[in-house]
């Protein structure tokens, strides 16, 4: 348990080292670009590496019942103990190695992403602090560190997203994403408060997760303080992994660089929230009501997305949503398994897959983006998007994934949180995720359709659907001249293509490893009784997806219209976002600057203004006041410490 | 015991000087007034440390010596405080302490 | 105290004392209460006198006569000159205030209480060991060597007080 422990030591390597890289490059290399580079490739890969080797040297030995926890007293005073250290179980170290990897692969792929660009450095640099405290955070063995953590996730995706901050509608987005998860890491804050309060022999210090989760698997609580925790704790997990009704912020922070997209909705950002619950899962489990809540929160947003995703013209815009959906999608499979009384795993195999194809796509887009100066993927249609081999084939291996067809990793998961909502007694929810799954598949290839097959350039459909917006995606003329600038065998950089083979490569063999993964988690697997009419639904669900996706879009003689475009007022409503930002907007005008801000306003210029005033007026006027006694006579004054003076003296004098 | 040989009898009468010159510098309304009353009190704590330095003081040398040191810094006192009167009397025309209120609140 | 016989040595020694004290004080008096300026300078010079009267007693005929030299014949002869360089004497003065007065009286009496009663409380002892060498040579003696430091300070002051008053006395810097 000491410092010098090797474990212990490797995590805080992991840790630290790219909050080295950030402070190096932030004070004194932002200047020197290859030199930033190479000093966060450094700060980056040694931890990639050792998150690997603790993953293969610790699997067969922990548990997680039995984690290996690693603290050292990081500030001691008094009663009040703040350990700071690393809890290793299973969830941990798979989580530890998914987001080292990720965020490898992600900086390699920005070397080509980002060449050029003025914040190349500060890129870096930021991508290394959102690495430190991703990391920090999954390896948190105290409450208090993960949400310190926490937060810093949050800071870093705000100077991700606002990277272009010269940007209006960026710094906007990152405003926008820093206030709204904030907004739920309230709750957050307020479900560890009163989860202290409750456990009383606790401080919030000195929170474990691992006291929170044994409290809640002995009943140390009752029932209404683990719901009230609970869901307090969701509304932090909402704000990050974008549920319904806070995700307005996720589709907004497209406007940070393609990476950050990717990093933010991949394995990191958003995937903290999922994690928080199956980190917390016991608490979770623990209450019904919370679970049922969750449920159907997570179900809305699974809905809502899709829907939305399904008229999207903005490629990120559509992964984006897409990502909403998966996360209600792995929230689902969370509080169906937790009301079943079943494991954690099937949520959590759907993040760890989902992890590699999100960032899958996401980089696929990024490399179209890049090439064409567009996120319209119609404009990126015509401009001939097929012929960028690499990326087509991968997008396609993602979308495939994502939709849930056999043999890649989607499937399996999906298939797994699928039986979980199989065995609750409603089977609406088995339903609504089947429908789910549906415009899933509809959405995803209704862009891997238009991308493959374009229309020949005279056809009129192009008039409705080609419409270049002026300046692209913020790379300015760097774009303008892309397609000319390297255009030989497929057109993309290698550091760009090598992320997407590797990520690829995981997204087809992660589905397989469903055996042994469960094993590594929960123990022991459990044999699978194949439901074969869930399975045939479930793949009939994601062929249909892809069928009406091949004739609204795909065939020759599709129209180019989807389905839904029969229900104009449906439409409309799902173009406007389901008017959940005209609602955030209302509310914060009523509310917010209508209300608090009026009050609070009232009280600064009131109050806070009138007290500092009159305390100027008070001191003007007792110093007009003193000003009587400054005679000016020289004497006067001698005469007063003269009494004064003797006075003292025989005062002094008395006692003797 | 004679009464010259006593100690009390000088710390009295520098007690009594003392209390004179106080009285001129917290009265008198001329700043020349004032600066004679000083000088008595300068005199009253020489009077007190020859007096110490007769009947107490281990080494009766001392004593005189500062009383040599206060007279050389009254001298300097005097010669600094006559020039700052002249300077004042050039100034407001008068040596009255009680017209000098230019910094009356 | 007992008084011993007129003409006996300790006598006589005692008459003059008192005289001494007695022109010390009254001295004091004339140069707080008279309200001729000139007059106070003359009380001021009688009380010095009276003063270094005071330390002949005291055993101390050198500090005596330095009293007389600095005091009456430098000080004063200063503030004669002070008095005929500032106020001319015919200008009527302004009536005393009984007020102004009264608060110097009680001021100053407050402090002559509370000294006093300090004075009379305080128990006075002698040093254990006390040398008997009231010669003028020993005196020069530490001046120049145990306190030599502070006699050349001393002679600082004095050339920067005497610079200073020339400087103020001309109305001070950049008035001609």
């Amino acid at each position: 348990m000491g410092a010098c422990d090797p474990n212990f030591l490797s995590c805080l390597l992991i840790v630290a080292l790219p909050l080295l890289s950030f402070a190096v490059i932030m004070i004194f290399t932002w200047r020197r670009h290859k030199l930033s580079l190479a000093i966060s490739l450094t700060c980056s890969t040694i931890p990639l590496i050792l998150a690997w080797s603790l993953f293969f040297r610790l699997k067969d030995a922990v548990t997680m019942a039995k984690p290996i926890v690693t603290q050292v007293n990081w500030l001691v005073s008094d009663a009040v103990i703040v350990p700071f250290g690393f809890l290793l179980d299973p969830v941990s170290l798979l989580m530890l190695a998914i987001v080292a990897t990720i965020s490898w692969l992600i900086q390699i792929y920005s070397i080509g992403y980002m060449e050029g660009d003025p914040g190349f450095a500060r890129f870096f640099a930021d991508l290394s602090l959102f690495g430190m405290s991703m990391l920090s955070l999954v390896s948190a063995s105290g409450m208090l560190q993960l949400f310190i953590s926490w937060e810093l996730v949050g800071l870093a995706s705000y100077l991700l997203i606002g990277f272009w901050y010269e940007k209006f509608s960026a710094s906007e987005a990152g405003k926008k994403a820093f206030v709204v998860t904030r907004f739920g890491d309230i709750g957050f804050f307020m479900g560890l408060v009163f989860l202290t309060f409750f456990l009383k022999d606790l401080n919030i210090f000195g929170l474990g997760i691992f006291d929170i989760n044994n409290a809640a698997l002995t009943h140390k609580l009752t029932e209404a303080q683990v719901t009230l925790c609970a869901l307090l704790i969701f509304c932090g997990v909402s704000g990050k992994s974008a549920q319904f009704p806070i995700h307005v912020w996720l589709p907004d922070a497209m406007e940070g660089p393609t990476p950050v997209s990717a990093l933010l909705h991949s394995a990191t950002m958003v995937a903290a929230g999922i994690y928080l619950i199956t980190r917390l899962f016991p608490l979770f489990a623990a209450s019904v009501t919370a679970m049922s809540v969750v449920l159907v929160i997570s179900t809305i947003t699974l809905l809502l997305s899709s829907t939305i995703g399904m008229v999207a013209k903005d490629i990120k815009q559509v992964w984006a949503y897409s990502t909403v959906s998966q996360l209600g999608f792995m929230a689902m499979g969370l509080s169906a398994a937790a009301l079943g009384g079943s494991t954690l795993f099937a949520g959590y195999y759907h993040l760890t897959t989902h992890a590699a194809f999100k960032a899958l796509l996401f980089l696929c887009a990024g490399v179209f983006i890049h090439h064409f100066g567009t996120n319209d993927f119609f404009v990126m249609s015509k401009d001939g998007g097929r012929k960028l081999a690499i990326p087509m084939i991968t997008v396609t291996i993602g979308a495939l994934a994502l939709s849930g067809i056999f043999p890649f990793s989607g499937f399996f998961s999906k298939e797994a949180i699928l039986a979980q909502l199989w065995h609750l007694p409603n089977k609406m929810w088995v339903g609504l995720a089947l429908f789910g799954a549906f415009l899933t598949a509809y959405y995803t290839f209704r862009v891997i359709f238009v991308l493959l097959f374009p229309r020949k350039d005279d056809d009129p459909v192009w008039q409705e659907y080609y419409v270049r917006e002026p300046g692209g995606h913020g790379h300015g003329a760097h774009d303008d001249d892309a397609p000319g600038g390297h255009d030989e065998h497929h057109g993309v950089p290698w550091v760009m293509s090598f992320p997407l083979i590797v990520l690829a490569g995981f997204t087809l063999v992660l589905g397989f490893l469903q055996t042994p993964l469960e094993k590594f988690l929960l123990g022991e697997s459990h044999p699978h009784d194949m439901n074969y009419m869930l399975l045939f639904s479930a793949v009939g669900c994601a062929l249909g997806g892809i069928g009406v996706a091949w004739l609204d879009w795909g065939s020759p003689k599709a129209k180019w219209q989807g389905f839904i475009k029969k229900f104009p007022a449906l439409e409309n409503f799902f173009i406007q976002k389901w008017y959940m930002d005209h609602f955030w907007r209302w509310f914060l005008n009523t509310f917010i600057y209508g209300t608090f801000s009026r009050i609070f306003t009232y009280n600064d210029r009131r109050v806070v203004d009138g007290g500092v005033d009159a305390v100027a007026f008070s001191t003007i006027g007792s110093g007009r006041l003193l000003s009587f006694i400054q005679t000016a006579f020289v004497q006067l004054n001698m005469l007063f410490m003269v009494l004064v003076l003797a006075g003292v003296g025989l005062y002094l004098l008395m006692g003797r | 015991m004679l009464v010259f040989n006593q100690l009390e009898t000088y710390l009295y009468l520098a007690l009594l000087l003392f209390a004179i010159g106080l009285y001129g510098v917290l009265a008198r309304r001329s700043l020349i007034a004032i600066l004679i009353s000083v000088e008595l009190i300068l005199n009253a704590a020489s009077i007190n440390f020859m007096a110490f330095n007769r009947f107490l003081a281990p080494h009766p040398a001392v004593g005189q010596v500062i009383a040599l040191f206060i007279m050389a810094v009254a001298a300097a006192e005097a010669a600094i405080a006559l020039s700052i009167i002249v300077a004042v009397y050039r100034k407001l025309k008068s040596i009255n302490i009680e017209h000098a209120t230019e910094l009356r609140g | 105290m007992n008084f011993p016989g007129f003409l006996s040595p300790q006598g006589i020694a005692t008459i003059a004392f008192f005289v001494v004290v007695a022109v010390t004080l009254v001295g004091a008096l004339i140069a707080v209460a008279a309200r001729n300026i000139f007059h106070n300078v003359l009380g001021l010079a009688m009380s010095l006198i009276g003063v270094a009267g005071l330390f002949l007693y005291l055993n101390s005929p050198f500090v005596a006569l330095m009293e007389i030299l600095i005091y009456v014949g430098a000080i004063c002869i200063a503030i004669c000159f002070a008095i005929m360089l500032s106020e001319p004497l015919y200008l009527p003065r302004p009536p005393r205030k009984f007020t102004k007065i009264l608060g110097a009286m009680a001021g100053s009496g407050l402090v002559f209480i509370f000294l006093l009663l300090l004075t009379k409380k305080t128990k006075w002892v002698p040093a254990a060991e006390r040398s008997t060498d009231w010669s003028v040579t020993t005196i020069g003696h530490y001046l120049l060597t145990n306190y030599s430091l502070i006699f050349e300070v001393v002679s600082l002051l004095l050339l920067v007080a005497m610079l200073g008053a020339i400087v103020i006395a001309r109305g001070g810097r950049g008035s001609s």
